[in-house]
């Protein structure tokens, strides 16, 4: 049956000492072509695998172990994660993260909307005001939280305004029911601009010619909006709520400088609680295990969010 | 429209430029505080310019903490990964918006994973590994674990895919070779994507604070970020000095935003698009 093939004649064998002949793969115009695209792939790829899927999959097998640093890993199978569900503190952990990140968001998603629509009409110095609405959100994130430390001090610029209107001043970092509160105001002074450019994108992408043809139909002002604007600035809604969602959840820096956590954990989002037992109580099996929760929260949104993108994306 | 509903346009305009007044508020307080004395940072009411200036603060708040040293880091770590991260998202976003090969659909897939995991998860083992390759209080620990980050992969390969083929295609056919191909007829044509990523990647570099915050321990190697930090180490918080500093800090980042507003934005916009 061998008669069959012609591939293997002798005279397309590489001759010894035919350099060209050497590496006949690479003769191939296809050949060549994919191996330049691995080859271009290649370095990011090799950080990538070290430095995020080797990691990832360690995160995994460091949460079924216990682990100091010191002496090597014991395997101890799900222990670390029964752990964490009694755990009051972790308890603690998730609810605080909760609501700092659903409070901060679903306030962005309003007001973000509210000051795009506004900042949407024709104003006098527009690109002035954009900039300074923009300062908060690129001040380096540890000047972000310095400024908030500062703020929330008792004589604080916070309790001079409350003073202002006749109001009692708050203890704004050691009242456990101010400081999330407290975190949020912080929250929104840098977010919702950020968030008000994205919807200003989505607004300006809506042609002008839909509302012509709502004013002819009588549609304007509240009408207008409920019936041309919203419907039509729905993928970008969507993708604010999930965009703030994943990046609210993300709150550490200012937290562990502002509060550390307290008081009595009342900050102690998810992200400062893996720290915590990681680098302070070197519990790395048990924050690698913290670390995995917080993973499938977070993806779930990451999902979500690729998802809403690719919708997007046909249209 | 607006122009036409009157008062609610008058509204409009008073509502947009109190919020600009209160956005600006906080940073305006930090600036003042910078030049006050240390016993008249909380007096009341308040003294928006302080007289006299109190310019000291300034070299004194500098050289409290070898700040200079912390901004030299800094630089040599952002421009570091953002050379390379921008360079190795470049090549490997044109490898996959313009090669063909096997399992480039799954290796995009596997590439664009990577963006759904926080830093907060990976920063045991991530640790643990540079721990392990004897990188901790070192320059390339600052560096290549931030350099592998995919994001650029992704927004360069988006930016590529919109350029026509035939042009990769006929710059072949010239005996460009694959890299002059790139080097001369793509980078040029994406120059605005490479500006956003370089930017973007800039910025959230010079503004790390979880990471080096980690791995380094050694005052030498500080990063401004972990600098900063330090004034909270102290027993009595020296708010003006603090205020002093923070202002410095926030200038190069600032300057940056003006220079290139533009790609600025676009970059916040898009981080967005990360994690």
């Amino acid at each position: 049956m061998r008669v069959m093939g012609t591939r293997t004649t002798p005279a397309e064998l590489p001759k010894p000492g035919a350099p060209v002949r050497a590496r006949p793969w690479l003769r191939s115009a296809e050949a060549r072509h994919q191996a330049w695209g691995y080859l271009f792939l290649a370095p990011m790829f090799v950080l990538l695998i070290a430095f995020k899927f080797v990691p990832m999959v360690q995160a995994f097998y460091l949460s079924l172990t216990s682990y100091d640093l010191l002496s090597p890993p014991k395997f101890v199978g799900l222990r670390n994660f029964v752990t964490l569900l009694e755990d009051p503190l972790f308890h603690q952990s998730v609810s605080v993260t909760a609501y700092y990140v659903f409070g901060t968001c679903v306030l962005i998603w309003f007001l973000a909307l509210g000051m795009a629509l506004i900042f949407n009409a024709p104003l006098p110095a527009k690109n002035t005001l954009r900039t300074i609405y923009f300062l908060p959100a690129i001040v380096p994130v540890v000047v972000y939280a310095i400024i908030w430390l500062f703020m929330f001090h008792p004589y604080g610029l916070l309790n001079v305004a409350l003073h202002g209107i006749g109001l009692p001043a708050i203890h704004w970092l050691t009242d456990t029911r101010a400081v999330l509160p407290g975190f949020i105001l912080a929250g929104l002074w840098r977010f919702v601009p950020y968030f008000m450019i994205i919807y200003l994108a989505g607004l300006q992408n809506i042609p002008h010619e839909y509302y012509e043809a709502a004013a002819i139909d009588g549609a304007a002002g509240a009408q207008a909006f409920g019936f041309v604007t919203l419907p039509l600035l729905r993928p970008t809604i969507l993708l604010v709520m999930v965009v703030s969602i994943i990046l609210m959840s993300k709150v550490f820096t200012n937290v562990l400088i502002i509060t550390g956590g307290g008081p009595d954990g009342a900050t102690r989002v998810l992200s400062l609680f893996i720290y915590q037992t990681g680098f302070q109580f070197f519990k790395m099996g048990l924050a690698s295990a913290a670390s995995i929760f917080l993973l499938f929260g977070t993806m779930t949104f990451t999902l979500l969010q690729l998802r809403l993108f690719r919708d997007d994306a046909r249209g | 429209m607006a122009r036409r509903l009157g008062a609610l346009y008058w509204i409009g305009v008073l509502l947009v430029v109190a919020w600009g007044v209160v956005q600006l508020t906080p940073i305006l307080w930090m600036i003042s505080t910078s030049l006050k004395p240390l016993n008249r940072v909380f007096d009341l009411p308040i003294q928006w310019i302080p007289r006299p200036p109190q310019w000291a603060n300034y070299p004194a708040a500098w050289n409290q903490f070898p700040f200079a040293r912390y901004f030299v880091n800094s630089f040599i770590v952002s421009l570091s990964v953002t050379v390379l991260n921008v360079f190795l998202c470049g090549l490997a976003g044109y490898s996959l918006a313009k090669y063909r090969y096997f399992g480039q659909r799954a290796l995009f897939i596997a590439i664009l994973s990577t963006l759904m995991l926080p830093i907060e998860v990976l920063m045991v083992p991530t640790f643990l590994i540079v721990k392990s390759l004897g990188w901790l209080n070192t320059y390339q620990g600052l560096i290549i674990p931030v350099v592998a980050d995919a994001f650029g992969v992704f927004l360069m390969r988006q930016f590529m895919l919109g350029l026509p083929d035939s042009l990769v295609e006929a710059a072949r056919i010239d005996g460009a070779g694959e890299l002059g191909t790139y080097f001369r007829i793509v980078v040029p044509l994406i120059w605005p994507a490479v500006l956003t990523l370089a930017i973007f990647t800039w910025r959230e570099t010079w503004d790390a604070f979880v990471w080096p915050y980690i791995i380094i321990t050694n005052d030498s190697l500080r990063t401004v970020p972990i600098g900063l930090q330090r004034f909270q180490e102290q027993y009595v918080t020296t708010y003006n000095s603090v205020m002093a500093i923070s202002t410095i800090a926030m200038i190069p980042m600032v300057l940056l935003f003006f220079f290139f507003q533009r790609a600025f934005i676009r970059g916040i916009a898009l981080s967005g698009l990360k994690e």
